[in-house]
């Protein structure tokens, strides 16, 4: 996809993408690169493009910010990459997962952009997201952490997955080892331990796998090494974030808290 | 004195002896102090402000005290001794002391008890603030407006003290009122658009809209919204006043207190009158009604 494509740009000019919501400027002049962003209303918002020179004039109040570079820098890459916390995601509705049986999970969220500018070498600027966050706690009011809450909802059909090109795509699947039922109502996916593959058209993450050991276990969570078996032509993009070890334990699954009365 | 008068001065003036002390004084205690600074800093990452301090300080005082007995050795200073001396000065400090050892013995049960640590913010009281130190006598804080308050361990184990920094999410709570004429769902809506809307409000665990009572002038609803604890004063900056611009926005009133009297249907009207403000001229008086 040309978007993700290091693009030529000028000084003083202003260059424009639009990526889903997110409405990315950017302008270099007297040795600093100036950034911005706004995002569009959901649903509102018109088709993706990368950088482009924007000749009209910048909104007022536009927020940028400044990074002090090279004095010319001639290329600008914007490079997908994964949120910089955990996501919290709901299924459509309670699934249960009987003792030893295990259900697929499709979910998807919006992915963050790296912006990298220089001339030959890129150094990296910042990484901004595509769609405006929403903060959430996954715990308890005594320890948890704070995450990113998805408006989207987890599907068990890939075909009824929101999957737009500003989106990627995360294939969960949770398997039942404890000797109880499993209610899923929602679970904490941490993306920082993803790999993104870009594939014809949508990008895709590695798959994940999570083990429900009980009630008062911690969940085992393994993330595949390899791509998913579902997207076509995929190639790795972007690595984890933050390497993974072998095997993780960690709180993956809650089913609903009453936090209104405590 | 009893140490003082053991000491053998006249070895002072041996060479050796004079050196070795030199040496442990002059290299011993920039020794510790290194030692000390060293292991708080390396230790940081993996302990907190307070066990960083902690260890500093108990590698000081470690170091310190087996200097002074190392230099007492030196100057044939018999320890034995200074042990029973100890147990004699305790007692007699001990009385002359009362506040300063309750302080300290206050000051390890905080350690203990581990209530509040260094950076946390606590309310004592009516003074609020950030913990700076832990120390043997007492504890120091810095207030908002930077001062700094230095509180007696007594009184932090005899007192209610609040950690509001402790977990890491917080809750506020927002007591709202509108006119009796507002529709409650509407208010009810706003309310949680403005939770949904608010970049600091936390979505999970969920905010809070509770229709209260009907008060004297208004109805009264409970908003209560979390957030993390370090985004909690920006959050009680900002969300009262985006309620009222919601609120002004859809025309919901927020009223002041007030009270409407009236004499019942079978009473006749109050009688009022209107003066007019007509400059120079002779108040006038219409008899009129109020209902």
């Amino acid at each position: 996809m040309d978007i993700w494509k290091p693009q030529r740009i000028d000084a003083l000019k202003i260059y424009q993408a639009r990526i889903g919501p997110l409405v990315l400027w950017l302008r270099q002049t007297d040795g600093e690169m100036h950034v911005a962003q706004t995002y569009e209303l959901e649903g509102q918002f018109m088709d993706m493009h990368g950088l482009k020179e924007y000749v009209q004039e910048v909104p007022l109040h536009t927020p940028w910010s400044r990074w002090v570079v090279e004095k010319e820098m001639h290329q600008v890459r914007l490079t997908p990459c994964l949120p910089n916390r955990p996501v919290v995601v709901r299924t459509e509705s309670p699934v249960k997962i009987s003792v030893g049986k295990e259900a697929v999970f499709y979910v998807s969220f919006p992915i963050w952009l790296k912006i990298e500018a220089g001339d030959g070498q890129l150094i990296e600027l910042c990484d901004v997201p595509s769609a405006v966050r929403s903060n959430t706690w996954f715990g308890d009011t005594m320890e948890g952490e704070l995450c990113y809450s998805l408006m989207t909802r987890a599907r068990r059909q890939i075909e009824d997955a929101d999957h737009p090109v500003y989106k990627a795509l995360c294939p969960v699947r949770i398997r039942n080892a404890s000797e109880d039922r499993l209610d899923v109502e929602r679970f904490c996916l941490h993306v920082e331990h993803l790999s993104l593959y870009q594939g014809t058209h949508l990008l895709w993450t590695n798959e994940v796998m999570i083990t429900f050991q009980g009630e008062d276990q911690i969940s085992k969570v393994d993330y595949a090494r390899q791509k998913p078996k579902l997207g076509s032509d995929l190639k790795l993009i972007t690595p984890p974030r933050t390497p993974f070890k072998e095997t993780l334990l960690k709180r993956s699954l809650a089913s609903i808290i009453r936090f209104s009365d405590s | 004195m009893m140490i003082l008068a053991q000491i053998e001065w006249s070895k002072l003036f041996e060479l050796k002896v004079a050196i070795r002390v030199a040496m442990l004084i002059g290299l011993g205690f920039p020794g510790v102090v290194f030692a000390s600074s060293l292991a708080a800093r390396s230790a940081k990452r993996k302990l907190s402000a307070q066990g960083a301090m902690l260890l500093r300080k108990g590698i000081f005082y470690v170091g310190t005290t087996i200097i002074i007995l190392q230099v007492l050795h030196q100057l044939n200073f018999q320890l034995g001794a200074l042990l029973g001396a100890a147990g004699i000065v305790g007692i007699a400090l001990g009385f002359a002391s009362q506040t300063s050892v309750s302080n300290i013995i206050s000051g390890l049960f905080l350690i203990s008890e581990h209530p509040f640590e260094v950076g946390d913010q606590i309310r004592v009281g009516d003074t609020t603030g950030i913990v700076l130190s832990i120390d043997l006598l007492s504890v120091k804080l810095r207030t908002f407006d930077n001062q700094l308050v230095r509180m007696p361990n007594e009184n932090l184990i005899k007192t209610q003290v609040n950690n509001l920094t402790h977990f890491p999410i917080r809750r506020l709570d927002i007591n709202v009122s509108v006119a009796y004429k507002e529709d409650v769902n509407l208010v009810k809506g706003i309310l949680l658009d403005i939770a949904k809307d608010h970049p600091h409000i936390l979505d999970e665990p969920e905010p809070l809209v509770l229709f209260q009572d009907f008060g004297d002038s208004a109805l009264q609803f409970l908003f209560a919204v979390w957030s993390v604890k370090e985004d909690f004063l920006i959050l009680k900056k900002t969300v009262r006043e985006l309620i009222k611009a919601r609120f002004d926005a859809a025309g919901i009133e927020i009223p002041f207190p007030h009270r409407s009297l009236y004499a019942g249907t079978d009473t006749a009207p109050f009688p009022i009158r209107i003066v007019s403000e007509t400059p120079g001229a002779a108040a006038s008086v219409s008899p009129t009604s109020l209902t």
